[in-house]
């Protein structure tokens, strides 16, 4: 598990653990306002909305402006073939090292292809990549990812876009608990409480887009997870205290035994 | 003999939902998680008919959870008006007198190169029925062309074989749209009064020969109006369904064309109004909400104004019914259907704008091409 005092992705640092997907706003500049007052460092961007010939259109043109880092993704991809494709020109577009592979072969719930993904992180990590995978929240599969050289994995807490946060917080739980590199929780967050849950259970950040781009006023949103995700941080570097399924006394029944 | 309903499109047993369901059935339709068949049936009602508003507000939550603040615009293409078909609602049929063209592959180039300059990413080209002039050979010629200028490709033209859809797809079409028109069988049998068009069975069976031929996405709809818009929109549900259930991996859209009146003055036998419309529409959105929704430039600014991105997620714009159109003015103004919203590329997307909605011109890439 990454729990540096920055977030370490293939060897490039970042102060900043939210990381901040950049679809379904209602305006460019909607999308920068909530970039900036989030404090990211890292956007996500999908291939398929690069586009050069309509500038009013083109998301990439203006994140590259903007100084972050960008992660493009390889969303619309069905295989590994096409998301290794995407990545390749995602990289000379953008000229960046990321990628985040998105296979989601079924267009309606787009969750991802746990064997599709395999493969492509392979073949990129073999290209040089930081490889990001979104993936389900397999505790074997995020091993075989880490396994072909993947910088982080990326389980979802739920259904992109369903807002059901961290259903998947069992599995979760079971990914950090053996995982060597950061593990980062992508998806179905609808509240910033439960980023700040996602970071205090262990995970190295959070993504976000949905929860923020649907929001009534989406920079607030997203200046209020980037504060959620310094909370859970700092809460579980303060050492949470444990559960317990039953009440402590405070003067326990072993007490006498004390100097003994 | 009018061919037969199949069993998995029969909605014989929730018309009586849909004519009957109660205002109590509505709302727990409308506040159900995984809404099934029987609310699909209870929004469709006079019932869900007097909570049009309640409708409206799940439909653009709904609409705004799986495709945000935004709406995908695409442009229509006539490749030719020559048509073998004698639908009796359209403006191309055979036995309309009226002059015929297709574009030659200089005018092809010529027109979508008009398009590009309009600043679309996504084309739908069409043709009608079959003919010598308008073939599978001179389809693939087109999306070839098409497929060196624009990001998406898809075709609106005549039933295929699965391995014509694969030419198709291999020449870089990633989508083909297929209306059923009506899936009663007797009104769709006096609808089509001759040709390969009468055969329902062929029709029905289409979509699923568009997937297996290896397109990404298919296109359904029924023409409102030809019949009664209950039974072809419980059937419509039921074949969306069905098609997600036998191909995991296909994108299923659904559009809603209605009849307007255009050459030859067809006055639709089921007529639909707006409001009718806009319930078909919400129950859609609310019992699919990840299904892309698509609204056409035959309804008018006010309709799809009110409906853009409150249960319709992608639209046509700036549309041409004639063949071709965009580069130079046509001979004959005819086209298949009158144009109800001939406003421009700009004008709509500042309505967009102001609606707090972002045009979306391209959201595919050439690099998913095989």
């Amino acid at each position: 598990m990454n729990d540096g005092l920055k977030l370490n992705l293939g060897g490039r640092e970042f102060d900043s653990r939210l990381i901040m997907g950049t679809g379904k706003f209602a305006s460019t500049e909607i999308m920068i306002d909530a970039i900036r007052a989030s404090g990211t460092q890292l956007v996500t961007v999908a291939l398929r909305r690069f586009n050069r010939e309509r500038p009013s259109d083109d998301l990439l043109g203006p994140l590259l402006k903007l100084g972050v880092t960008l992660v493009p993704n390889t969303s619309g991809a069905r295989n590994s073939s096409e998301a290794v494709r995407a990545a390749m020109l995602g990289r000379e577009l953008s000229g960046s090292p990321f990628v985040k592979v998105e296979i989601h072969p079924n267009p309606h719930h787009l969750m991802p292809d746990p064997i599709e993904t395999y493969e492509a992180c392979r073949e990129l990590a073999k290209h040089g990549f930081i490889v990001l995978p979104y993936m389900p929240a397999d505790p074997v599969l995020a091993k075989r990812l880490e396994d072909v050289g993947c910088a982080a994995v990326m389980p979802l807490g739920s259904a992109i876009g369903t807002g059901h946060g961290l259903s998947t917080a069992e599995m979760v739980r079971l990914i950090i608990a053996d995982s060597g590199i950061p593990v980062i929780v992508d998806a179905g967050l609808r509240a910033p409480s439960e980023a700040a849950a996602a970071m205090e259970m262990g995970c190295s950040a959070v993504l976000v887009n949905s929860a923020i781009a649907a929001a009534g006023h989406p920079a607030e949103m997203a200046a209020a997870f980037a504060m959620a995700v310094k909370t859970g941080l700092a809460a579980r570097r303060a050492g949470l205290m444990s559960r317990s399924d039953h009440a402590v006394a405070t003067s326990p029944l072993t007490s006498f035994l004390a100097g003994a | 003999m009018p061919g037969e309903i199949p069993a998995f499109l029969d909605p014989s047993q929730w018309l009586p939902v849909a004519l009957n369901a109660s205002p109590a059935d509505v709302r727990r339709a409308l506040n159900s998680s995984q809404p099934a068949e029987a609310d699909f049936a209870a929004l469709l009602s006079n019932s869900a008919g007097d909570l049009l508003e309640e409708l409206a507000l799940r439909a653009q939550e709904l609409t705004r959870r799986h495709f945000g603040r935004t709406l995908s615009l695409y442009i229509p293409l006539y490749l030719s008006d020559y048509c073998s078909g004698g639908c009796v609602y359209c403006g191309f049929a055979a036995d309309r007198k009226q002059t015929r063209h297709k574009l030659e592959p200089d005018e092809m180039v010529a027109e979508l190169d008009a398009i590009k300059a309009m600043g679309f990413s996504e084309v739908l080209l069409l043709t009608g029925e079959r003919t010598p002039h308008a073939d599978l050979d001179f389809l693939v010629r087109a999306v070839e062309t098409a497929a060196q200028r624009f990001a998406a490709v898809t075709v609106e033209a005549f039933p295929m074989q699965a391995e014509d859809y694969r030419r198709l797809a291999q020449a870089g079409a990633v989508g083909v749209t297929i209306y059923q028109e009506t899936y009663e069988p007797v009104q769709y049998e006096n609808m089509h009064r001759w040709g390969p068009k009468r055969d329902y069975a062929n029709r029905v069976e289409t979509p699923a020969r568009v997937l297996e031929g290896g397109m990404r996405t298919v296109g359904l709809g029924a023409l409102l109006g030809l019949s009664d818009p209950l039974f072809d929109s419980l059937s419509l549900y039921r074949h969306a369904m069905h098609l997600r259930r036998r191909f995991w991996q296909a994108g299923v859209s659904i559009s809603f064309p209605r009849v307007c009146a255009q050459e030859g003055g067809y006055n639709p036998p089921f007529p639909v109004d707006d409001s009718m419309l806009a319930r078909i529409i919400f129950a859609f959105r609310i019992c699919m909400p990840d299904v892309p929704l698509v609204l056409s430039t035959r309804e008018t600014p006010k309709f799809r104004d009110g409906m853009a991105g409150v249960g319709i997620n992608k639209m046509s714009i700036a549309s041409r019914t004639t063949v071709g159109g965009y580069k130079a003015p046509v001979e004959s103004p005819d086209g298949q259907f009158h144009v109800n919203d001939d406003r421009d590329v700009e004008s709509f997307c500042a309505m967009l704008k102001g609606k707090g909605l972002e045009p979306v011109f391209k959201n595919w890439d050439k690099v998913y091409r095989d």
